[in-house]
């Protein structure tokens, strides 16, 4: 009898022993999953203090970054948006940070993969940030000088300049995450290249007529009209 | 360094077929209205490949020719190659100081491509300086009524309206200035900007009204020059002018918001007429890029004038070709709209005034159809109304600025 209460409670005991030993650990991740909200939620706070006082809000309006995010939906300032996806992303850190003390074998390995991975995923997000950001400014600038070369398909054009750099925006992300990376560069080579080249054929075989028409209609403008060119200054 | 009395300087690059020309009616028009002061000409090149400076240091000119009753010297010559940003603005900075160092009284700056400079410039440039005691003289020129239509149609009526003083000419680029003038000048922090290229006329003509120096104009007969070099683009030119007119609107607020009137500055110079050449003009082809311009550039011109203005210039692309005309009130309010969309710094200022070519194009094909059946007089008198309009409408600038 006295056995079968050794075999019926040792158990018990074991998970007692376990938990008096595992506690500070547990309290250790509740304080640091904890404290780190409430510094996350801080540091959020300081950001958006240091947002306003630059003008971020006005700055992302210029160079596009408020289209962005509406784009995905989000209506909140862009300076709101960008605070707390800072907080988000240090919360995440804080828990991953909490469930180490835990010091389960398991949670380590996922959160030394997480830490590995983290700096890639923030150059891959930044890149795209950027990238958008650049391409929206070419695109623009293409567009202009297009219009005011007078070409009629400026609007084309400035696009199509929009969705190379859109590409090899996107292909370089892909290449920071490390995703099929060999698939990635060969793909995009093809794509580029592709896009590239059809662009001068297009331009170049397709555009023969009309450059020699608008060659031909500035020579006769030329010898027709006597004297000099407008100033402007 | 010697003292000098007299700086004459000629910004120049790739010029070696006209600076001969003009460094011989500088050398002439100092021996005879300056006999007595000492003068050096300073040709200051970006770096010209044709033989620009060899061309200044080997000019011969005969001064017997001209002068029968003295002997005269010419003028001391040096050529120097300037630094910083290429352009003319960099170029008068190396001209402004020599003129400090120098301790030159009077100076004048002339365009190296001048075919029209004769002896007389000198006198008009430097005599109202030297013998009426003037800071800054701004030349006035007869030119082809289609000509300077940057200057007509923008610079010289927001010049006039903000500031109060009719310079006509104020981005004329022929100027006569002080020895303090130059020194003002090369003070200010502005050589890394537009001013250091095709900015420099309108922040030297503004500079010396805004800072309360005594500034006059003088009149110079026709301006003709080479033509200029077919690469400069008018988008190009057009920014540099225009960003720095409106860094100098920005600068200077809290003097001209408190100007109202016109105050009439001192002319020099004996006013005629003179044939010029004739002008070749593509309306269709401004006009196209106009419409084309409007359509393509909607969501950015939306965001500088607002759906009204935008509105109004829409419904002008449906109009023929022959009845085409930009209202003078619209382009007003165009203009001062692309000032305050640069004061708040909404979008890059090279995408902003690029932008305006299209609506340029558009206000000066419909300003050349105005004009086409009209004499001079009767365009100045379109530029008169237009300057009154940018006067009127002036509150709409102050009341928007902030």
């Amino acid at each position: 009898m006295e056995k079968f209460s050794e075999i019926l409670f040792q158990p018990f005991r074991d998970f007692w022993q376990w938990f008096v030993k595992f506690a500070p650990n547990l309290m250790a991740m509740l304080i640091i999953i904890i404290a780190g909200l409430i510094l996350a939620w801080l540091i959020r706070l300081v950001m958006l203090r240091i947002l306003r006082v630059i003008n971020f809000d006005t700055w992302s309006d210029k160079v596009g970054l408020t289209a962005l995010i509406r784009k995905g939906d989000v209506w909140a300032k862009p300076s709101d948006f960008f605070g707390y996806a800072v907080y988000l992303l240090l919360a995440v850190v804080f828990v991953m940070i909490g469930l180490d003390a835990l010091q389960i074998k398991v949670i380590d390995n996922l959160l030394s993969q997480f830490l590995l991975y983290l700096p890639r995923a923030l150059s891959a997000i930044l890149i795209l940030i950027i990238g958008y950001i650049i391409a929206g400014f070419l695109s623009r600038g293409v567009l202009i000088a297009a219009v005011n070369s007078g070409y009629h398909h400026a609007k084309l054009i400035a696009e199509a300049v929009r969705l190379l750099f859109i590409i090899l925006v996107l292909a370089m992300a892909l290449v920071e995450l490390t995703i099929a990376r060999g698939i990635v560069i060969a793909a995009f080579s093809i794509l580029f290249g592709g896009v590239v080249l059809a662009l001068a054929i297009a331009f170049g075989v397709g555009g023969i007529d009309a450059a020699k028409r608008i060659i031909e209609k500035a020579r006769e403008e030329k010898k027709e009209e006597k004297g000099r060119d407008i100033e402007h200054i | 360094m010697e003292k000098v009395d007299i700086i004459i300087g000629i910004a120049s690059y790739n010029n070696a077929k006209t600076i001969g020309h003009v460094v011989r009616a500088v050398d002439a028009g100092v021996a005879k209205y300056f006999p007595d002061k000492k003068a050096v000409v300073v040709n200051s090149d970006g770096g010209s490949t044709d033989g620009t400076p060899e061309v200044v240091r080997n000019t011969a000119f005969d001064h017997s020719a001209i002068f029968l009753s003295h002997p005269v010297y010419p003028a001391h010559r040096i050529s120097i190659p300037y630094n910083g940003i290429p352009g003319k603005g960099s170029a008068f900075r190396a001209i402004f100081e020599r003129a400090v160092e120098m301790g030159a009284e009077a100076c004048c700056v002339v365009d190296a491509d001048l075919r029209s400079i004769t002896p007389e410039w000198m006198e008009l440039l430097l005599s109202p300086v030297i013998k009426r005691g003037f800071d800054f003289v701004a030349p006035l020129y007869n030119r082809h009524k289609y000509d300077g239509t940057i200057t007509n149609s923008i610079v010289y009526p927001m010049t006039r309206a903000l500031y109060g003083h009719s310079i006509r000419q104020p981005i004329g680029g022929d100027f006569g200035f002080s020895g303090p003038m130059a020194e003002f000048y090369l003070k200010q922090d502005v050589w890394e900007t537009h001013v250091a290229r095709f900015g420099i006329d309108i922040w030297m003509t503004t500079e010396a009204i805004a800072n309360n120096f005594k500034v006059c104009q003088t009149f110079l007969g026709a301006k003709i020059h080479d033509p200029k070099d077919p690469g400069a683009d008018l988008a190009d030119m057009l920014l540099q002018v225009i960003v720095s007119l409106f860094n100098l609107t920005e600068k200077h607020f809290e003097i001209w918001k408190n100007i109202r009137g016109l105050r009439d500055i001192p002319t020099f110079g004996f006013r005629y007429h003179v044939g010029l050449e004739p002008v070749r003009v593509n309306v269709e082809r401004m006009l196209d890029i106009f419409r084309t311009g409007v359509k393509d550039l909607k969501p950015i011109l939306i965001e500088i004038l607002g759906p009204g203005d935008f509105g109004e210039i829409d419904a002008l692309i449906g109009h023929p070709d022959k009845d085409f005309r930009f209202p003078i009130g619209l382009w007003v309010r165009v203009i001062y709209d692309y000032a305050l969309t640069y004061h708040r710094k909404k979008m890059s200022s090279e995408h902003l005034l690029k932008s305006l070519v299209p609506l340029y194009l558009g206000k000066t094909a419909s300003f050349i159809m105005e004009a086409a059946d009209i004499d001079h007089d009767g365009a100045e008198a379109e530029i008169e109304k237009l300057c009154r309009e940018f006067e009127e409408r002036k509150d709409y600038l102050i009341n928007n600025w902030i």
